[in-house]
């Protein structure tokens, strides 16, 4: 993978401004696409996006890497086996110095969880006393850099039966994150989220 | 094992299967039954293609050996389609040795169908389908499939009756692996799944996510104890580590001929094992041609051209040959290897003459590789490794005289001595085969040229056409 800034800067872009939010998609060239959401008051990625290619469909699939999952009910109803709703279920957000994941559903106290930092796989391992839970979360954000994850920057809590780990983002990170966000207030915005058919 | 998946495209479904022979890890003392050619590894060539004397099962033949080696240099480019070649030869000179030395050396990847030609005549089928299926058996096309699965152990079923007469039974199923452990809710064909395959906490099962599948991989060692849950046949697993449910990479090889059946008509994965696939419509196969096309652009499966090796082929008509000319040129044919040890001779379904019993205008496209007698020492060689791989051990003596008799008779009648001459040995509690052994055999079982002249002495006693012998209609060897 090239360096992810001179990807960002050869891709094609296009943007769109809704009230705070502006909708950025990126076109990588082959056959990658990507969008992100910022949030224009505090410039924070608050959703992104890649396009699935399925190879044979017409229509992909969007894989969520930040932000809240999206809910398919037609694929829903097809599938044979699915997680039960009470299951632990992983969200991402990040904030301005932190990456954040948010692991709902885990009832345990907080002295029953470790997350490790695998250099090996170069990701956060999750895992709890009683042998209930395990995961193994990437961190796209730091491969993008190449850069390996450091046990030191990881905090977690325990709140609500959720389980927060944050991971604080690496100098690199928050220079990469400024010159990605130059490059995207160079986009002008296609319109300001004034609809295009006029409903009568 | 038959594996299916399915994707689609444009409303037509296309269910490819791979049926995937189970690998048996081989025992050191082999079982199977020793063929002709059995003791052929590969060609036996070195670095530079040149043929050793004695190497891989092969002896000899050095000239067609390495024109051999140049043809499977080719064939793993795999960028040239529609080669054919001939190798021609006297009978016993090594034809279809060479040819399954050629499909060894190309190793299991390459698709290497043999047939015989008389076997594409049959009365289910015309001869240019059956030649189509051969053509098609030998190009095999490599899919990529990502797959979500769930691997673990089971822990607890639950299934539900609805509280309402009618509806659909729900379920819970937990699964666990050495780290942790999930409940998952179950779809009405999942539950009907396993039911039928009768899961049981403590079983350790493979569930695609994508078809359904569920594959029951044994019992957890945890479970080792339950003696009523045993069947004489449980094999114990242990339980799976890391995450319940992973992402995995498979690769499926099917051959374009069995794609064709499988969508040739509804349930055609049937067909393939039974084998009445009847006669595909064209349509089907140039859907087929246009779909691999697609997902070899779009990287999602890969062409991997093989051989076809017909051996007899002076034994194909003039019909069958035109449609050789043809199917050559198609950009999705394989390489053609072909063997016979005819003579000028009459093409089948003509009046003419021709060399190979061939038509001039096929030969025109082939690389003809000739094959020549073996000399005295190389039928020695030969031999002494047939005694090796049908396991008999002979006296140095025994073995001259038994070159000599092969280099007088046929190598074939000398090979089949050997055999019997160790039933001979064996029975008077000696271990190796000795000269008489050897002599006892050779006056038992008469070869060709002996009988041939006994024949001439007592045709009149014989039953059948008189002075049949002295007619044109004898085939000689020259």
């Amino acid at each position: 993978m090239t360096d992810w800034l001179s990807q960002v800067k050869n891709a094609k872009k296009s943007c769109m401004v809704q009230n705070n939010l502006k909708k950025v998609h990126y076109d990588f060239g082959n056959g990658r696409e990507m969008v992100e959401e910022y949030n224009t008051d505090t410039n924070v990625v608050t959703r992104r996006a890649w396009k699935l290619k399925n190879g044979m469909d017409a229509e992909g699939e969007w894989d969520i890497e930040l932000g809240d999952p999206e809910v398919n009910f037609n694929k829903e109803q097809l599938l044979f086996i699915k997680e039960s709703s009470t299951q632990p279920v992983v969200t991402r957000r990040n904030t301005r110095i932190n990456l954040e994941w948010r692991i709902r559903n885990l009832p345990y106290p907080i002295e029953t969880y470790s997350v490790v930092v695998d250099e090996e796989k170069k990701s956060l391992v999750v895992r709890t006393t009683n042998k209930k839970y395990y995961k193994v979360l990437r961190i796209p954000e730091l491969d993008r850099l190449y850069l390996q994850p450091v046990q030191e920057a990881v905090r977690i809590t325990h709140k609500f039966n959720t389980l927060i780990i944050t991971y604080k983002k690496p100098k690199q990170l928050l220079e990469l994150e400024k010159n990605v966000l130059e490059e995207v207030n160079k986009i002008k915005p296609n319109n300001y989220g004034d609809m295009d058919c006029k409903p009568s | 094992m038959l594996e299916t998946f399915s994707v689609e495209f444009s409303g037509v479904l296309f269910v490819v299967s791979s049926i995937k022979a189970k690998v048996e890890v081989k025992d050191l003392t082999r079982v199977e039954r020793i063929g002709a050619h059995s003791h052929i590894r590969g060609l036996g060539l070195n670095d530079l293609l040149e043929a050793r004397l004695n190497s891989e099962g092969m002896v000899g033949q050095e000239e067609a050996r390495r024109a051999a080696g140049m043809i499977c240099e080719m064939i793993k480019e795999g960028k040239i389609a529609g080669r054919a070649v001939l190798i021609a030869g006297q009978p016993g000179t090594g034809k279809t040795a060479i040819a399954m030395a050629m499909a060894q050396s190309l190793g299991h990847d390459t698709p290497f169908t043999s047939i015989s030609a008389s076997e594409i005549f049959s009365l289910e089928m015309s001869r240019t389908e059956a030649l189509t299926h051969a053509f098609r058996r030998s190009i095999g096309v490599r899919i990529k499939e990502e797959a979500e699965v769930i691997e673990g152990e089971v822990v607890e079923i639950q299934i539900d009756r609805p509280v309402c007469g009618s509806g659909s039974k729900v379920g819970k199923l937990t699964m666990k692996t050495t780290e942790m452990e999930t409940i998952y809710d179950l779809g009405a064909k999942m539950i009907e799944s396993l039911t039928k395959e009768k899961v049981q906490e403590g079983d350790v099962i493979h569930i695609d996510k994508l078809t359904g599948r569920i594959s029951k991989l044994g019992r957890s060692f945890s479970r080792a104890r339950d003696f009523d849950a045993t069947a004489a046949n449980t094999r114990f697993v242990s339980c799976p580590e890391g995450e319940l449910q992973k992402h995995k990479e498979v690769v499926h090889t099917v051959s374009l001929h069995e794609i064709d059946v499988i969508n040739s008509r509804h349930q055609g994965f049937l067909a393939l094992f039974s084998g009445e696939t009847g006669e595909i419509k064209p349509e089907v196969r140039d859907q087929i041609d246009a779909k691999i096309a697609e997902w070899c652009l779009e990287k999602k499966a890969e062409l991997v051209p093989g051989v076809l090796f017909i051996d007899e082929v002076h034994m194909l008509d003039l019909e069958c040959f035109s449609f050789l000319n043809r199917a050559l040129e198609n950009k999705m044919a394989p390489i053609l290897v072909m063997a016979t040890n005819r003579g000028i001779t009459k093409v089948r379904g003509t009046n003419y003459k021709s060399p190979h019993g061939m038509p001039l205008d096929l030969l025109d496209r082939l690389l003809i590789i000739t094959t020549r007698p073996y000399t005295n020492d190389e039928i020695r060689l030969i031999l002494s490794i047939r005694c090796e791989e049908e396991d008999v051990k002979m006296e140095s003596a025994a073995l001259d005289v038994l070159a000599k008799i092969s280099a007088e008779t046929s190598l074939r009648y000398g090979i089949q001595l050997i055999t019997t001459a160790s039933i001979i040995c064996y029975r008077r509690n000696d271990e190796a085969v000795s000269v008489s052994d050897v002599e006892r055999v050779y006056s038992l079982f008469v070869d060709e040229a002996r009988s041939t002249q006994f024949l001439r002495e007592y045709q009149n006693d014989f039953l059948g056409d008189e002075n049949v012998l002295d007619g044109d209609m004898v085939m000689a060897t020259q």
